[in-house]
């Protein structure tokens, strides 16, 4: 039986986080392919970030993505929709591509932009579309196995992300990702001793 | 009848939710941010940062500032403005 690799495509505001966390190469074996758009790479320029990106591409556990003229028509479109929604934090063309391609090829959307969060939440037609934060990546790792759950603070490797790159969780959707370790992994533990 | 044209109060449910979540996330970023950091910016940085507390608009706030993305978001960690996404 055949299982379908587990793709991604990931913004600039996700990398540019991420590079930073401690424990970023858990990123690849949560997923088989990350692509990053041209449009995103020409983004990225701190040090940090350029050479864990080199190091991805290099070893060919990230992938370039070249967008299609057809698909960044389609983003160019989604960013002048966003825009005209006040109160909707508009998104732009390294984003907006993420979102398109996603829909498109069924990537999963790694992103930290809330902009981009609101647009698949907005638009009716990139509703299908699953997008990911890290929060979503770290949860996955501690539910499969490849992030050891740590059950005395079950908290504590969502921490570690927020110290490392201060960024925070929203409180709800971290202590629902808690909940999930405590009952998932957790309660299995405790009934095995 | 196409996805594409969400009902309007569907559309205004979901903008409301959105708000709301921005209000809370508002807030923490005015708790936490470093003003005195951000007070003896040059003016067109510390009206950067102000702006992304009160929308959360990296992009926008990055351009204020005359900077890269990657720039602006570590001004943001410099002046304790935490990303809460």
């Amino acid at each position: 039986m055949s299982v379908s690799p587990r793709i991604a495509i990931a913004d600039t505001c996700f990398i540019i986080d991420w590079a930073r966390y401690r424990n970023r190469e858990i990123i690849f074996r949560v997923f088989d392919i990350v692509f990053i758009p041209e449009a995103v790479l020409r983004e990225i320029k701190s040090g940090t970030t350029i050479t864990w990106v080199a190091r991805g591409l290099a070893s060919g556990k990230l992938s370039l993505y070249t967008e299609s003229e057809d698909e960044v028509e389609e983003a160019r479109s989604l960013i002048i929709r966003s825009r005209r929604i006040s109160h909707m934090i508009p998104v732009d063309l390294p984003e907006a591509l993420c979102i398109v391609i996603g829909r498109r090829k069924g990537y999963t959307v790694l992103t930290e932009n809330k902009g981009a969060i609101m647009a698949t939440d907005i638009f009716d037609e990139y509703r299908d579309v699953i997008v990911w934060r890290a929060l979503e990546i770290l949860l996955t790792a501690q539910l499969e196995g490849v992030l050891s759950a740590e059950c005395n603070d079950s908290s504590k490797v969502f921490k570690e992300y927020e110290e490392d790159t201060l960024h925070i969780f929203p409180r709800r959707d971290l202590i629902e990702a808690v909940n999930r370790i405590e009952q998932e992994i957790c309660r299995q533990r405790g009934a095995r001793t | 009848m196409s996805r594409k044209y969400v009902d309007k109060e569907e559309l205004e449910h979901r903008i409301r939710r959105w708000a709301e979540l921005e209000e809370e996330a508002r807030r923490i970023r005015r708790e936490m941010a470093d003003w005195e950091f951000i007070e003896k910016q040059e003016p067109r940085i510390k009206e950067a940062l102000k702006y992304y507390i009160e929308k959360g608009d990296i992009r926008r706030a990055s351009m204020l500032a005359g900077v890269d993305l990657e720039a602006f978001r570590d001004l943001l960690r410099k002046a304790r403005i935490p990303v809460i996404v």
